[in-house]
C-alpha cells in the first residue's frame, strides 16, 4: 500500500441486514437458497427471444409471470432489468425491517449493471432499422424503456424515495460486486447512513451474440472448474444488500447477517477478453481484500468463485487461488453460483455476495452440479452434488472477474463469531 | 437557506489534500487545452452536421452535434495500437497521454497497481454497439465481429487505457449519466486521498454517433431549429429547446498534493469537496421538481467545504439547453445561495455541446483566469429559471469554482475545485 492517511471511519464495522434476489430460481430470497441447495441447474432452453439462428439456445431465465408485484411508475418505462432491480430492493428492505422515513436523505444507492434495459433498446433499434429501410412506421419512445446502463439503480431510488447519493458501476461482470465495495466504503466513511448496493442485468441479444462470437458459450449448462468444460451460460436476475454501521443496526434492534469485512479492486491492464493467465490481477485483489479484512488466507472457510466455466477464467483463477492460498488450496471448498444460474454479467458478484451470506447463515455451502469430473489441473475441494456442511464456517470470500481485466473481490464474515473491532 | 437543514447528500470534505496535475481533452473545439480555452473565450461553438443517411432522423428534427472533427490521434496513439480500439478507446488513451506530459509523469510511474482509472460514460462506444446490433439484425447473430463486442462495453475505454499504460489498480467506469463525470472525479480523489493508488486518471469520454443522435432527438431532447431560431442550445434562456450532444474526452491526473509537490509538479487545482444526491420526482428521461431536496444538500454541503458558499468564485454550471434541466440547475443554485447574489455562472456546454469534459476541464480553465466569452445562444434570462449566465468581459480570477451535474434520470453531483496557490 502507498502511504494512507488513517481514515477516521475505516474501523467502523459495516454489516449487512438485509438481502433480496430475483434470479433465474424465483423472485425471493428463499427460491434462491432452495435453489441453490439442490444443486440442479437453472440452464434450459429459453424463450426471451428468438434464438435460433445463434449459435447455441440455452440460458438462465427469469419468470417473468411470477413477478410479485408491479413498482410504483409507469410500467412501461421499467425494463426488465428494472423490475428484478425493484423486487430485489424491496425485499431486502422487507427483510432489514428498516424504517426509510427520515433517513431517505443519508441513504444512497449504489448499483451495477453491464446493459441496463439493453433487451428493450434492442427492440426499438430493430424495428427503427426496418422503418429506415421502408417497413413498418417509427416505433414509439414509450417502447424504449429505461434503457440505460443507470436504469436499474435509478428505478430503485425512484421507487422508494432515496434522496441521498446514486451511483451505477458499469464494470461488466465485476459491476455488481464493485458497487457493493463502494456502498461498504461509504458507510465505513460515514457518507451515508444506509447503502441500498447490488446489480441488475436481463438477457439480451447482445450479450447472447457477444459471447457466442468469442466462443465462449456452452450449448450444455456450465461446468466451472471441470475437466469437460468449454464456455459460460448466461442469466440473468438481481440482488440486493442493505448496508448499515453495525452501530446503527443494533441500535435500531436489526439482525445483522454478516459483517462485510471488506472488499478491493484491481486491474490485470493485460488483455480485453482474456484474464491474465497466471491470475495476477486477481491474486492481487484477493490478498488486498484479505488484508482490508485483517484475515490470513488460512481463516476463510470457502470461496464462492467467478467460476464461468471458460476454459481460460477457471484456469486463471485458480492459479490466482493458488497464489495467496497455496498449499492449502487443494481443501479450500470452492463453489460457483454461475452453474446453478447461469453468469449474471453485472448482476454476478451481488447474487454471489448473496448466495456467499446465505451460505455462512446457514453454514453449508451450495453444490455446483455433479455433472463433470473436475479438471486434473486444477487442485480445489470442488463442492459437487450436495451441500457442504461446513458448522465452524466464518469467513467466505467472493471473487469476481471481467472483460477488460477489472477484478473485485469481498469477504463476509458471520456476525457474532468475530467481534468487528478486532 | 436555514444552515441547520439536514444534509442529504455525502460530506467530503477532503482531509488530505488532492491535486491535479494534468489536464488532457480533445473536442469538436480540437485537441488540447489550448483550443478548448480558444473555444471559450471567443464563445465559439464548433458545430458540424450529423450524416443523416440512414433516415433514422424525423423530419425537422436537430441537424447538428458538437463532434470531434480531428480524428487523427496517431501522436498519442500508434496505428498499430490504434486498430483495437474504438474511438472513444483511442480519445481516452489519447487523453490520458496528454494528461500525464502536462503532470510530467512518464511510463513508469504511470503503471503498476498503485494507478486507478475512473472514468465516466453514458454511451459507452455507440458505434460498436450500433455496429453489432446491426449485424445481429441485419446479417444474423452469427455476424457478430468479437472486436464490436468487446468495445461495447461501458468499461472498454478505461480498460483500454490500463492496458495502454499498465495501470493495474482499481478500473472504473461510472455511468450516470451527467452526473457522471463528477462521481469519477470525486471517486478517484477518494482512491487518492485514502491510499488505495498514488495516482487517479479521471474523466470523461463520449462519442455520438448518427444513431444515438436520431434517437434522442425522437426523445425530443435536442435543440432544434424552430421557426426564426437557429438550431442552438441557449442555456438558461427563454427560448432553449434542448441540448446540442457532444462527444470528445476530458482526462484529469490526480494525486496527493504532497507527493506533488515533492516532485515539484504543478498543481492545477486542489479537489476541495464533492457531493451528490438524487431527485427521486426524475422521470426516466427527464429531470423533476425537486429542487428543493437538492438545494438543501448542495447547501449543506458546501457549508462544510473549504470557503463555505461565499467562498465560491464562479459556477461552471452543467446546464446545456435543456428546458427542465436548466430550470431545475438555476431553481437549485439559487435556492442554495439565498438572498446572496450568485457568483458568475459559465455554461461551457454552450460550447463544448453536452459531453461530460463539458465542465471538468472548463473548470480548471477558470481557475486559472482564461477568459470565457458571452455565453452563445443566450439572449433572453427565462424567468422561471431565474439565472442569467455570463456575457462576457473580464472575471475576477476565482479562488474556488463549483462544477454542477444535475443528471436527466434525477442524479446530482457537485464538486469544488480550488485553487491551490
Amino acid at each position: 500500500m502507498p502511504g494512507t492517511d488513517p481514515d477516521p471511519g475505516a474501523s467502523r464495522a459495516v454489516v449487512v441486514t438485509g438481502l433480496g434476489a430475483v434470479s433465474p430460481l424465483g423472485w425471493s430470497l428463499e427460491s434462491l437458497w432452495d435453489g441453490l441447495r439442490s444443486g440442479r441447474t437453472a440452464v434450459r432452453p429459453f424463450d426471451r427471444f428468438d434464438n435460433s439462428s445463434h449459435r447455441t439456445h440455452v440460458a438462465a431465465q427469469v419468470d417473468l409471470a411470477a413477478e410479485p408485484g408491479r413498482p410504483r411508475g409507469k410500467p412501461r418505462r421499467l425494463s426488465i432489468a428494472d423490475r428484478f432491480s425493484v423486487a430485489a430492493a424491496r425485499e431486502a428492505v422487507a427483510q432489514s425491517a428498516i424504517d426509510l422515513d427520515g433517513c431517505r436523505g443519508r441513504t444512497g444507492v449504489y448499483f451495477g449493471s453491464s446493459t441496463g434495459g439493453m433487451f428493450e433498446t434492442e427492440t426499438y433499434i430493430e424495428a427503427l432499422l426496418a422503418a429506415a429501410a421502408g417497413h413498418g412506421k417509427p416505433p414509439a419512445l414509450s417502447s424504449l424503456a429505461s434503457q440505460q446502463h443507470n436504469g436499474p439503480g435509478d428505478a430503485v431510488a425512484r421507487d422508494l424515495g432515496i434522496g441521498g447519493p446514486v451511483q451505477t458501476v458499469s464494470v461488466a461482470c465485476v459491476s455488481g460486486a464493485m458497487a457493493i465495495g463502494d456502498a461498504i466504503r461509504a458507510v465505513r466513511r460515514g457518507e451515508v447512513d444506509v447503502a441500498i448496493a447490488g446489480g441488475s442485468d436481463s438477457l439480451c441479444r447482445l450479450t447472447y451474440a457477444g459471447f457466442n462470437s468469442l466462443r465462449s458459450v456452452d450449448e450444455r449448462p456450465c461446468r466451472p472448474f471441470r475437466g469437460n468444460r468449454v464456455g459460460l451460460s448466461l442469466g440473468e436476475g438481481a440482488a440486493v444488500l442493505l448496508l448499515e454501521s453495525l452501530e446503527r443496526a443494533l441500535a435500531r434492534g436489526a439482525r445483522p447477517l454478516a459483517l462485510a469485512a471488506g472488499e478491493a479492486a484491481t486491474c490485470d491492464a493485460h488483455h480485453m477478453t482474456s484474464p491474465h493467465p497466471e491470475g495476477l490481477g486477481a491474486a492481487e485483489a484477493i490478498r488486498e481484500v484479505l488484508a482490508r479484512a485483517r484475515l490470513d488466507p488460512s481463516e476463510i472457510d470457502f470461496v464462492n468463485a467467478h467460476g464461468t466455466g471458460t476454459p481460460l477464467n477457471d484456469a486463471a483463477e485458480h492459479e490466482a487461488l493458488l497464489a495467496v492460498f497455496g498449499d492449502r488450496t487443494p481443501d479450500l471448498p470452492v463453489t460457483s453460483t454461475k452453474s446453478l444460474v447461469g453468469h449474471l454479467l453485472g448482476s454476478a458478484g451481488a447474487l454471489e455476495a448473496v448466495a456467499t451470506i446465505l451460505c455462512l447463515l446457514h453454514r453449508e455451502v451450495h453444490p455446483m452440479p455433479d455433472d463433470g469430473t473436475p479438471d486434473p489441473g486444477i487442485r480445489l475441494r470442488l463442492v459437487l452434488g450436495h451441500p457442504l456442511r461446513l458448522a465452524r464456517a466464518r469467513h467466505a470470500l467472493s471473487t469476481s472477474l471481467a472483460f477488460g481485466g477489472a477484478n473485485a473481490a469481498l469477504v463476509f464474515t458471520r456476525h457474532g463469531d468475530q467481534d468487528p473491532a478486532s | 437557506m436555514p444552515h441547520s437543514c439536514s444534509p442529504a447528500t455525502e460530506i467530503r470534505t477532503l482531509r488530505v489534500e488532492t491535486v491535479i496535475t494534468g489536464l488532457g481533452t480533445i473536442g469538436s473545439y480540437g485537441h488540447g487545452r489550448e483550443a478548448l480555452a480558444a473555444a471559450l473565450a471567443e464563445g465559439r461553438p464548433v458545430f458540424s452536421e450529423v450524416d443523416r443517411g440512414a433516415r433514422l432522423h424525423r423530419e425537422g428534427g436537430a441537424r447538428l452535434a458538437a463532434l470531434v472533427g480531428e480524428r487523427d490521434l496517431s501522436r498519442w496513439v500508434p496505428p498499430t495500437v490504434a486498430r483495437r480500439m474504438s474511438f472513444p478507446s483511442r480519445l481516452v488513451v489519447a487523453a490520458a497521454r496528454m494528461a500525464l506530459a502536462e503532470a510530467g509523469i512518464g511510463a513508469t510511474k504511470a503503471a503498476g497497481p498503485h494507478v486507478g482509472v475512473f472514468l465516466s460514460t453514458t454511451f459507452g462506444s455507440g458505434l460498436s454497439t450500433e455496429k453489432l446490433l446491426r449485424q445481429i439484425f441485419l446479417e444474423g447473430a452469427e455476424a457478430a465481429q468479437p472486436f464490436h463486442f468487446s468495445e461495447c462495453v461501458a468499461n472498454a475505454p478505461a480498460a483500454q487505457l490500463a492496458i495502454a499504460v499498465g495501470a493495474r489498480g482499481p478500473n472504473v467506469t461510472l455511468t450516470q449519466r451527467e452526473s457522471g463525470p463528477l462521481l469519477a472525479v470525486a471517486r478517484g480523489a477518494q482512491a487518492v486521498r485514502e491510499g488505495r493508488v498514488d495516482l487517479a486518471l479521471a474523466g470523461a469520454v463520449e462519442e455520438v454517433t448518427p444513431l444515438l443522435h436520431a434517437v434522442l432527438d425522437r426523445f425530443g431532447a435536442l435543440a432544434r431549429e424552430d421557426g426564426t431560431l437557429a438550431e442552438m442550445p441557449r442555456p438558461f434562456d427563454r427560448r432553449r429547446n434542448g441540448f446540442l450532444a457532444g462527444e470528445g474526452v476530458t482526462l484529469l491526473v490526480i494525486e496527493r498534493e504532497d507527493a506533488a509537490r515533492a516532485r515539484d509538479a504543478r498543481a492545477l487545482a486542489r479537489v476541495a469537496w464533492s457531493g451528490a444526491a438524487f431527485d427521486p420526482t426524475a422521470t426516466v428521461s427527464d429531470w423533476g421538481e425537486g429542487h428543493v431536496p437538492l438545494a438543501a444538500a448542495l447547501h449543506a454541503g458546501l457549508v462544510e467545504a473549504p470557503g463555505g458558499v461565499a467562498g465560491v468564485g464562479a459556477i461552471v454550471s452543467g446546464a446545456s439547453g435543456a428546458r427542465r434541466g436548466d430550470r431545475i440547475e438555476a431553481r437549485v443554485l439559487r435556492a442554495a445561495w439565498g438572498e446572496a447574489p450568485l457568483p458568475p455562472v459559465l455554461v461551457p456546454k454552450a460550447v463544448t455541446g453536452e459531453y461530460g469534459g463539458g465542465i471538468l476541464a472548463p473548470g480548471l480553465l477558470a481557475l486559472e483566469g482564461a477568459h470565457f466569452g458571452p455565453t452563445p445562444g443566450f439572449a433572453e434570462r427565462d424567468p422561471a429559471a431565474g439565472v442569467t449566465p455570463h456575457r462576457g468581459g473580464s472575471l475576477q480570477i476565482p479562488s474556488r469554482v463549483l462544477l454542477t451535474g444535475l443528471a436527466s434520470g434525477g442524479g446530482a453531483a457537485w464538486l469544488v475545485l480550488e485553487r491551490t496557490s
